[in-house]
């Protein structure tokens, strides 16, 4: 017999956020798991939203000073950053915001701009590189003390990265309960003590459908694209917010969406952005335990099924 | 019985015996009289008729009914099962992460049992809640499916 499951679905971080948790835990039954769930994500945008003046994130990228107390997600977001950037080798940099704004992405999006319409105007493709600043190398924390370091200029992005690690820092807290899943605008953190395989499905950028479902126990899955949060920025040209490092401006690689799995959603969340930012020809060596490929033609692949 | 009905002594009113004569009344009253007690009689027939035919329609189509619905419910076709498992299966197994929903969101629960299955849910409030339960008591329906998309 299957244990209850509890489930809410709610606007957050600019798109959509679920929780669904079966039997009771740590955190009490189910029903009290998810309104806790809910509670936290919900009070992390409010926190974590670079788009609102007075959010700790805003206050942290304000500071002139060079070290600074921060709380301990603040600690770990800034981790998560330093992290990424090395894994990468920069192709992940999340301290780009201030060439974020300057594309055209300085307060919530409306409407995406049409896929087809955007790639039709695009600039030729070509695989994103490092920055030669490298903000992300700058950074210094100190989990114990609750310091965080960085040259007064460097900002910190929550974007994608945040939304992993919040789904990490949730499933951390809902572990102790048969089965969870948590989605954070796509970043998917999913478990639970009963070790009940749960199906994970991958849907299309163009039109919706699932291209692929993937089936586990506990595993940590995001989706990156170009598809949703872009927009024509002042001279006409498509945007996005995936933006090449090497340039500042959004990366046109030939590729549209990527799905990775991995043991954590933050990790995923890397894999996916590095494997879209490296085109078609570097993008499967970034999914080492699996995900899915979407090309510009619509085509795809799947590894790790 | 031919002695009782010599001597007027049967239960059933002979409807066919002429009335009798009362002192003071002619050939025309008495006329009248029998014509009004026809037009009762005939009245009575036709509405004992009519009641017959209307509780003989009224348990024919409960039959009918009666029939139809143990057939089908014997067949395995309940229909309010398959609905609340549509309903279930709409709510509860799959939500994307790139849903826009518009208000403060939406809430469900479901559980799993044996016996039946219902559903019930709101959209006004936002919240919802589903249970489904499968015939076995072994068998239950897995977690929930996730979605993810680009966001």
């Amino acid at each position: 017999m299957a244990e209850p499951e509890a489930a809410a679905t709610f606007d957050c971080f600019g798109g959509s956020c679920a929780v669904f948790v079966s039997g009771a835990g740590e955190t009490g039954p189910a029903r009290a798991a998810v309104a806790m769930a809910r509670r936290r994500l919900q009070g992390w945008h409010a926190r974590f939203s670079r788009f609102l003046p007075g959010s700790e994130l805003s206050l942290v990228n304000g500071n002139p000073a060079a070290k600074l107390r921060v709380s301990p997600l603040m600690a770990r977001l800034a981790q998560a950053v330093q992290m990424a950037g090395s894994l990468t080798g920069g192709l992940v940099d999340a301290t780009l915001i201030d060439q974020i704004e300057t594309a055209g992405y300085a307060g919530e999006l409306r409407e995406p701009l049409e896929l087809a319409r955007a790639l039709e105007r695009a600039p030729a493709r070509r695989p994103a590189a490092a920055s030669r600043s490298a903000g992300w190398r700058h950074i210094a924390v100190d989990a114990a003390a609750g310091t965080l370091e960085r040259p007064p200029g460097v900002k910190l992005d929550s974007g994608g990265l945040g939304k992993g690690l919040f789904a990490d820092v949730l499933g951390e807290a809902l572990a102790g309960h048969g089965a969870f899943a948590i989605s954070c605008g796509g970043d998917v953190a999913l478990g639970g003590a009963a070790g009940l395989a749960r199906a994970i499905n991958v849907e299309s950028p163009f039109d919706g459908s699932i291209l692929h479902t993937f089936e586990r126990r506990r595993t940590g899955v995001a989706t990156s694209g170009i598809g949703r949060r872009s927009w024509l920025d002042r001279s006409g040209r498509p945007a996005h917010h995936l933006l090449n490092p090497a340039t500042g401006r959004p990366a046109f690689t030939g590729l549209v969406q990527v799905t990775a799995l991995a043991p954590s959603a933050l990790l995923a969340e890397v894999y996916a952005k590095a494997a879209i930012l490296s085109g078609p020809h570097g993008a499967s060596a970034w999914l080492p335990y699996g995900g899915v490929i979407v090309r510009e033609d619509g085509s795809h692949d799947v590894l790790g099924r | 019985m031919e002695s009782d009905d010599l001597m007027g002594a049967t239960m059933q009113p002979n409807h066919n015996a002429p009335p009798r004569q009362r002192p003071g009344e002619g050939p025309r009253q008495l006329g009248g009289r029998t014509l009004a007690r026809q037009k009762l009689i005939a009245m009575r027939r036709r509405a004992r008729r009519i009641r017959r035919l209307v509780a003989g329609l009224a348990a024919a189509t409960f039959a009918a009914a009666f029939l139809t619905v143990y057939v089908q419910l014997a067949s395995g076709h309940d229909p309010a099962l398959s609905a609340a498992a549509k309903r279930s299966s709409t709510s509860g197994s799959s939500t994307s992460a790139t849903h826009q929903s518009s208000a403060s969101g939406r809430e469900s629960s479901s559980s799993s049992a044996s016996g039946r299955e219902s559903s019930s849910s709101s959209a006004g409030g936002g919240e919802s809640s589903t249970s489904s339960q499968s015939g076995g008591g072994e068998s239950s329906s897995g977690p929930s499916a996730v979605t993810t998309a680009q966001s």
